[in-house]
């Protein structure tokens, strides 16, 4: 089974996210990036699947996110077996839109069994990344999924609801998973390991014609949230802040 | 050009969800606005058409494969629905249904999609979608031009009371599209969250737990200020993930949502999917060494004293 | 004599063939071991530690009691070497056999036989002390909790029957006139006033029996030497000539290549840390001092050495269980205690920091652990936070620090993470920062040039990632301009002085208390005796890996302090458990955390004030004075607040 593990570069958001001067868009020159806590977690569940039954896993990046090339060693240091760099021409390719038309152009070249990538990305405006791109693909799709596993004709998902129901779906491949977590928290990649595989090199690169994007949003202007509200601090020593508690509670008869 | 405004219902085969009511309700006031009406597109068991009066039109699909939700099927029926009615605007929430659906018709119906939504409204004939992105740091304003547009939105933003009425809908029921024989994925088996635990949408009074608590060992000190008060324990997502508690006692959109008359945060920052499910409780008390945590935008009181020097103290307070 | 020679040849053959396969076994065990570099370069310290600490036994003497008869059994043993010369020439050549040229000396028959004496006499201390000491009556906290107690008898036993047959046959030389020494050897003329009724004949008998019994004893005792914890009398000198010189603290030991992902923790091992696991005695300081093992947790090194060995004689080179558990690998906080003690210069800490390397490489970690790495990595601290943040405490001075990457400094702080991001700890960085202000030093910091230092990312197992943060660091001073280095934390000042030379760093690394030293000495800061009666907890980084125990000692008596010393101080100090990456974990179990150990100690002397010089046992000793419910009983003060309060007495002071 050939598994492809797209993976988007996101703004760190343990930084300061500033705005550019005419407040469209996110000022991305001085910003660190990571790579997506979901993409995280599929490329992580696709290399469960890989120890469980033996899979290929490639994963997969665009040229035009910052310090992919670090993302994608990190994942072969972490087990996938390779990994490719796309590039081609997309409208704007921080716009979700885009990007599966590019990936699209890209499964079309070298298709894969099954597609897992994140459910999200933290700066998804005009919607995720694995519905569009099985929609390009006209391939089944789930999102929100909490397990996926091999099975007889194709894999089996575990799909989560609000509220902690578990749907449990039979897939038939080829199939596009939005994955919301791992069976377990993502393995570790020892930077040594992450080197090594630098300096073995062997990313790939792959120059595709993007299939077409539909219509995307325009941004207006983009602005911080008004806080409209802030607690009323309690201070003094914990003493202090318990005995204001237990009377805020005393008072609405809760105590 | 269509003013239609239609809303995808969400129901677990007997009851229409809190969420579509929500989107019901600002669907009326959005479809006056363009010129239109409120739609509700309900796939499924016809009968939850009765519970749905506040809109205008209620568009029906029913096939066994319907029966429940199943992500191709309601593609599938959507799809139909959409050549059908052709409307103006499409609301679905940010659940699971939403997530499945929304982006995949934006590729298939071509119209552009505002996602994570937190404000809708239409300015000169324009729909206007206010998206929360970035950890809830960043809000994008998005025209959505042209003759349709799809919007999924976060809950709670909009009050479910408005989409309640007791009207009688139009039922226009659509035939089941041939995709619904053809479908290339099945329903094999639902798993309920496991009962017998304690259902904390009844708590009067929760204790949270977050990150902060930091082990397995800590939640012991934060049962006992649960004992103390009588009350249960609840959680963020990372604490149920590293499964400290177990999957009932979660809080947030992927957890329950939960409206006690108070609720006290420990080591919880406040992301958005935690908020989303505990932002409406009457007495919100936060407490979190980070003094910037987002918890504070929606707590009444909060405070810094670490979590580890506060809950002993309280449980003291409250036993004597 | 015919007797003797046939009967004595047998015996000796059959000795040395057996002892002699049987070391040629153990040596192919260690050949086997991967290569360790840097084993053989330094031949003066080499030959010089063989003399103080084998010859000299100094590393025994830490602890007198037992050092002192081991000494003497030691010395003894060299002396009685002569003896065994002795015996061979009864055995073999003649009966009156002497040594040519002194084999009749008065002074060596003199020694010989006070030494026999001795020895029979340090037999006796060691068999009380291990009857006082007994893992049945002590249990854990017995140092031979785990050690193969029955394997000691039998050792006690097989040397006094030496000495007892070698008594006893020079007693019968001296009556059948084959001693070759006058009334000098005292001993052997006294036993032989005992044997001397039984008459010439008889005694010609005896002294055949027990020369040869002698014989098959020693020999015995030679092949069982090579079969248990014993053959440290032939492991322990070669062991010290090449072990780290002058210690293996401080930094730490050159890393083996790479090993092959699959390998087992015994195929890891390199040849001198298999040496290590054979020269082991199974004495149990090391356990004894182990902040570990003392509060509870599995790990003791002397049992872990002793399973790398058990493993190793096993064969178990090739199996899949590993053979050390990681709960015990994660319990080490790399204080050195075990080093420290260790008479015969075993590397506890480089074969667990090396073991652990393995772990972090399978991902088997506490979540907590990984994420500390993780956070290293992505953000160059270990909290997590932005790196743009490392700084901000500085905003609350009142004035502006000198970056010292755009403006020569003559001394550069290198804050270290929880200095810089620790709420407790920032108020203490503000301190010193005033205190250097006032006193007209000129400093400078690098503010977001800065990254975690490594020094327990190294230890933890991630040496990549050491790498990764040395190099960031490295080029962050490359691009500063500074003479000197200081820092408050010790695990930083371990590092930037030890292992940052080997990426270039050439300038000298100070701890803050040296460069308060100096301040206060030139009266760059005046003060007022302060009048105070502490105690003073010397960090280990600081004290046993980098032997720094006298600068915080004479900051506190310029300040006026009265210092009553912790038992267990200086190079004994006993570490408050968050080395090693342990600040960061919380498994496995603790009876009792080593903070709270250590913070009963200091309330038992009756002090009000615990002094710190690291902002890790602040953090520490602070929560542990806490949950010991000791907070009307002791304070837990940094020789910064000391200091402040001693410039100005009168001014509020920010509470902490």
């Amino acid at each position: 089974m050939r598994i492809v593990v797209p993976i988007k570069a996101v703004p760190d958001l343990v930084e300061e996210i500033e705005l550019t001067a005419d407040q469209t868009g996110i000022d991305r020159e001085f910003l660190k990036f990571v790579v997506s806590e979901w993409d995280a977690q599929a490329l992580e569940e696709a290399l469960l699947v890989k120890d469980a039954s033996g899979a290929e896993v490639v994963a997969v990046g665009l040229a035009s996110d910052p310090d992919i090339d670090q993302a994608l060693y990190t994942a072969i240091a972490k087990g996938a077996d390779s990994a490719v760099r796309v590039t081609g021409d997309a409208d704007d390719s921080t716009l979700t839109g885009s990007r599966a038309a590019l990936l699209a152009g890209y499964l079309a070249a070298e298709p894969a069994d099954l597609v897992i990538t994140g459910v999200q990305a933290a700066d998804d405006l005009d919607g995720q990344l694995a519905p569009m791109l099985a929609a390009h693909l006209g391939q089944p799709h789930v999102s929100v999924v909490v397990g996926v596993e091999a099975a007889e004709g194709g894999i089996t998902v575990r799909q989560e609801f609000a509220g902690g129901r578990v749907h449990e779906l039979a897939v038939g491949l080829p199939a596009v998973i939005g994955l919301q977590a791992a069976r377990q928290a993502p393995r570790y990649a020892p930077i040594t390991r992450i080197r090594q595989a630098m300096q073995a090199g062997g990313l790939r690169v792959v120059a595709v014609e993007p299939a077409t994007a539909g219509p995307a949003p325009t941004v207006r202007r983009m602005l911080r949230p008004e806080q409209a509200s802030h607690a009323q601090m309690l201070t003094g020593s914990a003493d202090d802040v318990a005995a204001a508690i237990a009377d805020l509670l005393r008072d609405r008869g809760l105590v | 050009m269509s003013g239609t405004v239609l809303v995808i219902a969400e129901h677990d085969g007997k009851q229409i969800s809190d969420g579509t009511y929500e989107l019901l309700g600002a669907a009326r006031s959005l479809a006056s606005a363009l010129g239109g009406a409120a739609e509700v597109a309900l796939f499924g068991p016809r009968d939850l058409a009765g519970q749905l009066g506040g809109a205008s039109v209620v568009v029906s699909v029913d096939h066994p494969a319907l029966a429940q939700y199943l992500p191709e099927a309601y593609e599938e029926a959507l799809l139909a629905v959409l050549a059908e009615r052709s409307p103006r605007l499409v609301l679905m929430s940010t659940a699971t249904p939403g997530l499945d659906l929304g982006a995949a018709a934006a590729v298939r119906w071509q119209a552009p999609l505002a996602a994570c939504v937190t404000k809708l409204e239409v300015a000169d004939g324009v729909v206007v979608a206010t998206a929360q992105i970035l950890g809830g740091k960043v809000l994008a304003e998005l025209q959505l031009a042209g003759e349709r547009a799809i919007a999924a939105v976060i809950g709670g933003t909009f009050p479910a009371a408005a989409g309640h009425g007791t009207g009688t809908p139009d039922v226009v029921e659509i035939a089941p599209p041939a995709g619904l024989d053809q479908l290339r994925m099945s329903l094999v088996q639902v798993t309920e969250p496991p009962g017998g635990d304690v259902d904390i949408t009844a708590a009067d009074l929760l204790v949270s737990v977050g990150r902060g608590i930091e082990s397995q060992d800590n939640v012991e000190l934060v049962q006992e200020l649960g004992d103390a008060l009588g009350f249960p324990l609840s959680a963020s997502r990372p604490v149920v993930d590293a499964g400290w508690l177990p999957k009932t006692r979660q809080v947030g959109k992927s957890g329950l949502k939960v409206k006690p008359k108070a609720y006290l945060a420990f080591g919880i920052s406040g992301a958005p999917e935690h908020l989303e499910g505990m932002r409406d409780a009457d007495l919100i008390i936060a407490c979190n060494t980070d003094p910037g945590a987002p918890i504070f935008d929606v707590a009444h009181y909060g405070t810094t004293i670490d979590l580890f020097d506060l809950v002993p103290a309280l449980t003291e307070k409250l036993s004597q | 004599m015919l007797v003797r020679i046939i009967v004595g040849g047998l015996i000796v053959l059959v000795g040395l063939g057996l002892a002699g396969t049987r070391l040629g076994w153990l040596a192919r065990l260690v050949r086997s071991g991967r290569p360790a570099p840097g084993r053989l370069s330094g031949a003066p310290a080499r030959v010089g530690a063989e003399l103080v600490e084998v010859l000299g036994q100094r590393k025994l003497f830490k602890r007198w009691r037992s050092g002192l008869p081991h000494a003497l059994v030691f010395w003894g043993f060299l002396i009685l070497l002569f003896t065994i010369i002795e015996a061979l020439g009864d055995t073999f050549i003649s009966k009156n056999f002497a040594i040519p040229l002194i084999g009749h000396a008065a002074a060596l028959g003199f020694i010989e036989d006070l030494f026999t004496v001795i020895v029979l006499a340090g037999l006796a201390v060691f068999t009380v002390t291990r009857l006082v000491e007994s893992p049945q009556r002590r249990g854990r906290s017995s140092r031979f909790y785990g050690s193969h107690t029955k394997a000691a008898w039998v050792t006690l036993g097989m040397i006094a029957l030496v000495m007892i047959t070698l008594l006893g046959y020079r007693a019968a030389q001296v009556n059948t006139g084959d001693f070759p020494y006058g009334r000098a050897a005292f001993a052997s003329h006294a036993v032989a006033t005992l044997l001397h009724p039984l008459g010439t004949g008889a005694n010609s008998v005896i002294e055949t029996v027990l020369l040869l019994a002698n014989v098959a004893v020693i020999m015995g005792f030679g092949v069982f030497v090579t079969y248990s914890k014993h053959l440290h009398i032939v492991m322990a000198p070669l062991n010290v000539a090449f072990s780290r010189r002058p210690r293996a603290l401080g930094a730490l030991g050159e890393l083996p290549a790479a090993a092959p992902a699959q390998a087992s923790q015994l195929e890891l091992l390199t040849w001198k840390q298999r040496l290590d696991t054979l020269t082991c005695t199974e004495c149990g300081r090391c356990q004894s001092v182990c902040p570990a093992w003392n509060s509870g947790q599995p790990l003791s090194p002397k049992l872990l050495i002793m399973g790398l060995r058990d493993g190793l004689m096993a064969g178990a080179a090739g199996s899949g269980e590993p053979v050390i558990d990681k709960e015990v690998l994660w319990s080490c906080t790399t204080c050195g205690a075990c080093v420290e003690q260790c008479p015969v210069d075993i590397e506890h800490v480089d074969t667990i920091v090396h073991l652990r390397r393995q772990l972090v490489d399978a991902g088997q970690m506490e979540p907590a652990v990984q994420q500390v790495l993780q956070n290293d990595a992505g953000q160059g601290n270990s909290f997590g936070k932005s790196g743009r943040m490392r700084a901000r405490w500085t905003r609350e001075l009142g004035f502006t620090v000198k970056d010292a990457r755009n403006e020569p400094v003559r001394s550069l702080w290198f804050v270290g993470d929880f200095a810089s991001f620790d709420e407790r700890l920032q108020v203490l960085s503000r301190s010193l920062a005033h205190i250097l202000r006032d006193a007209g030093v000129d400093f400078g910091m690098l503010f977001d040039g800065e990254r975690d230092d490594g020094n327990d990312v190294r230890r933890i197992g991630e040496e990549g990632l050491f790498q990764l943060l040395a190099e960031q660091n490295m080029e962050s001073f490359r691009a500063a301009s500074f003479d000197e280095i200081f820092t408050t934390d010790p695990h930083s000042f371990n590092t930037l002085r030890n292992e940052y030379p080997a990426f270039g760093l050439d300038k000298p690394v100070l701890h803050y208390s040296q460069l308060l030293g100096r301040l206060l000495a030139d009266g760059s800061v005046p003060v007022e005796p302060l009048g105070m009666r502490v105690t003073y907890h010397d960090p280990c980084y600081l004290a046993r890996h980098n032997r720094l125990t006298e600068p915080p000692r004479q900051v506190l008596a310029a300040l006026g302090c009265e210092l009553v010393e912790m038992p267990r101080n200086g190079l004994n100090t006993f570490c408050c458990g968050a080395g090693g990456g342990r600040i960061w974990m919380t498994g496995p179990e603790q009876a009792e955390r080593p903070s709270e150990n250590r913070i009963r100690e200091a309330v038992a002397l009756g002090v009000d004030h615990f002094v710190v010089a690291c902002p890790k046992d602040f953090v520490m000793y602070g929560d542990a004075v806490k949950t010991t419910g000791n907070e009307d009983r002791i304070t837990v003060i940094d020789l910064v607040q000391l200091v402040d309060r001693a410039r100005r007495p009168a001014a509020a002071l920010e509470t902490v």
